[in-house]
């Protein structure tokens, strides 16, 4: 059955009663309940879903409504009576049965007089779920450990201890007809782009799904265009420092109820090479950590097929790096060599997400004896290939986004198998291939690889190296700021 | 009255930074030529074309005469900026960088090649010299003309919307 969303609760206690019956089937699910009271002769209904508020809050509100009872004598209007008598200090009036069956399955609960059209939106909400702790995959040896949770209330209340601004922004959306999932677009009114808040806002509100089971990942296949780029064209953060900074300099946020991690847009090809370490670190320390990663991510994907052209064509080394390339062939090719034991590296970071942590020494001996020492015994491997491998691999650790890592593993993959068919002209055409498809990338309208194609010197300068903040003088000009003095 | 002149100034500054992309574009190519040609992926580097045709001498040869001849280049790397700021700046997208680029190829390598003694003619030269060469020239090119593009739009967009079209 299709609810009617625009109907009007009616005036009849008994009628109200029998439509949210039936909609939330409150006599089939045990956890969807309702409970009549009578104050002062009028009956009045409590809905409420269990498991999504707090009882002990829930009887405080019904005792003090019972006390009524004694303590007043019948009045000319009762609704208001029990308006002003409701112990909470969020208190909305619904007048929509839609909209009240929305707020009973949030976890509030929804009071209704007999004989008024108006029901009352009592938040009374304490959803299960975890403290604020330091995210995984962002950690830093000094500063804050807090990080976003599961619940956008709390994730909205961490940013705003962090941007105490007037201007700063929260709209709230519903999306998902079945998952009424909250999504909330987090700005800083006169600085981010109003063309860029418009954008997702109607992108967002276009979104027609049934629910957001993986919450922010979801919805940012519908925000962006994907298709079949594998670079992550938004990036994603858990920690509510690097939110902030972020809407300092003018970018957008979309925050997902039921997940901790943040969408940042617009975001360009260097916002995942950076990390909130280096800013944690002296201006030339966090260079010096941007450089090794930056080399790191470079080795990461140009190692491989550099070397693997290198064996292949020795006269193309310079004399004083002859030693390069194995000195045995090995009996298998070392294209299959090194295909191999780059998906074998693979097999291990897969396995290592979801093996438990009581198992995961024994595989990590595993791997590290049989596919290290045992490959290389048998002939399987020459160890040249391992001694490569194992820098690329380390080179995508490296990497500060694990999307980008992953992204660029696949272009390593294409690159390998390229310059194993074509040599130079391979590799040369892969390489350039990897920038034009990185510079035609658009990401929400942004250029994905600027500041260098599209070049602006300022921004990369930024980029090449860690900036004192005290010389953050103007916002990036990449998220049009309307205001672009920063103060 | 401030909106005439403010557009004047802009695409001033427009100009002024496709002045510069083109020189930052001609040292960031340049640096890979030389990469290239130190690895022999390539026959020659931008050095055969701008020293060693013209003069003869050791020093034309190792490191020096890449760094020399990267200094040239970065000035050279404007005149092509300045051809596709008055040309070309209308144009969106990466593809008339990349067509630009191979034009530019085709100038340099094949009409104007026997200016450079130093530098094989197209037939003889290894197929690796022609699609190394061909790809730094098209990477040049939408370093470029994209950039120029972008700064040309950028400046015209409506206040109210902001977000730039590629």
């Amino acid at each position: 059955m299709k609810p009617d969303k625009e109907r009007k609760l009616s005036k009849s206690l008994k009628d109200n009663r029998k439509f949210l019956k039936e909609l939330l089937g409150i006599d089939v699910s045990f956890d969807a309940e309702f409970r009549t009271l009578n104050i002062l002769g009028t009956e009045i209904d409590i809905y409420f879903v269990n498991g999504l508020n707090d009882k002990d809050h829930i009887n405080i509100v019904m005792k003090e409504l019972l006390e009524l009872n004694d303590v007043e004598s019948k009045p000319k209007n009762i609704h208001e009576l029990i308006e002003n008598r409701l112990v909470n200090n969020q208190v909305e009036k619904v007048d929509v049965t839609y909209d009240a069956v929305t707020e009973i399955l949030s976890g509030l609960i929804v009071v209704i007089v007999d004989g008024y059209a108006e029901a009352f939106a009592v938040d009374t909400r304490s959803y299960p779920g975890r403290p604020p702790s330091e995210p995984d995959t962002e950690k830093v040896v000094r500063g804050s450990r807090d990080g976003y949770t599961e619940n956008i209330i709390v994730n909205t209340g961490l940013t705003r201890r962090r941007v105490r601004d007037d201007n700063l922004r929260f709209e709230m959306l519903r999306i998902g007809a079945r998952s009424r999932t909250d999504v909330a677009i987090a700005y800083i009114d006169d600085v981010a782009d109003p063309g860029l808040v418009d954008e997702i806002r109607s992108s967002l509100k276009k979104l027609d799904v049934d629910g957001l089971s993986m919450a922010e990942k979801s919805l940012e296949e519908f925000v962006v265009n994907q298709k079949g780029n594998p670079f992550p064209l938004v990036r994603f953060t858990e920690r509510p420092d690097v939110a902030s900074a972020h809407l300092f300099e003018g970018h957008v946020l979309i925050m997902v109820d039921t997940s901790p991690s943040v969408i940042i847009t617009p975001t360009t090809f260097f916002h995942h090479v950076q990390h909130a370490e280096e800013f944690r670190q002296s201006p030339v320390v966090g260079t010096f950590v941007r450089w090794v990663r930056f080399f790191a991510i470079f080795f990461s994907i140009f190692l491989l097929p550099l070397w693997l052209l290198f064996v292949m064509n020795p006269e193309l080394l310079p004399p004083n790096l002859a030693y390069i390339g194995p000195n045995e062939e090995g009996n298998i090719p070392l294209l299959v060599q090194v295909l191999l034991a780059d998906v074998g590296v693979e097999f291990l970071r897969i396995a290592a997400i979801h093996t438990p942590t009581a198992v995961s020494t024994a595989m990590g001996l595993i791997a590290a004896i049989l596919i290290g020492e045992i490959a290389i015994q048998v002939g399987l491997f020459t160890p040249e290939i391992i001694l490569y491998v194992a820098i690329s691999a380390m080179g995508a650790y490296a990497t500060p986004s694990y999307e980008l890592s992953v992204a660029n593993k696949i272009a390593r993959l294409l690159l390998v198998v390229i310059t194993a068919w074509l040599g130079v002209i391979g590799l040369v055409v892969g390489f350039t291939l990897y920038i034009l498809l990185l510079t035609r990338t658009l990401s929400l309208n942004t250029p994905y690889f600027w500041p260098v194609i599209p070049f602006n010197a300022k921004a990369l300068y930024h980029i090449l190296f860690r900036v004192p903040v005290p010389l953050h003088k103007v916002r990036p000009s990449i998220v049009h700021p309307q205001d672009e003095k920063r103060r | 009255m401030s909106k005439h002149n403010n557009q004047e100034e802009s695409q001033h500054s427009v100009f002024l930074k496709s002045l510069f992309c083109g020189a930052a574009g001609g040292l960031i190519w340049g640096i890979v030529s030389s990469i290239a040609y130190f690895f022999s992926f390539s026959e020659v580097s931008h050095a055969s074309f701008i020293l060693r045709s013209f003069f003869s001498g050791s020093w034309t040869e190792g490191i020096l005469g890449e760094v020399i001849s990267l200094l040239i280049l970065i000035i050279l790397g404007i005149i092509p900026a300045l051809i596709y700021y008055f040309l070309f700046k209308k144009l969106h997208g990466i593809m008339p960088g990349v067509m630009f680029g191979i034009g530019i190829w085709v100038l340099i390598l094949i009409i104007m090649n026997p200016m450079f003694s130093y530098v094989p003619s197209i037939t003889e030269m290894k197929s690796d010299t022609i699609v190394t060469t061909l790809c730094q020239f098209i990477l040049y090119g939408v370093f470029v003309g994209y950039t120029i593009s972008y700064e040309h739009h950028d400046r015209r967009v409506v206040p109210e919307r902001t977000q730039n079209e590629a």
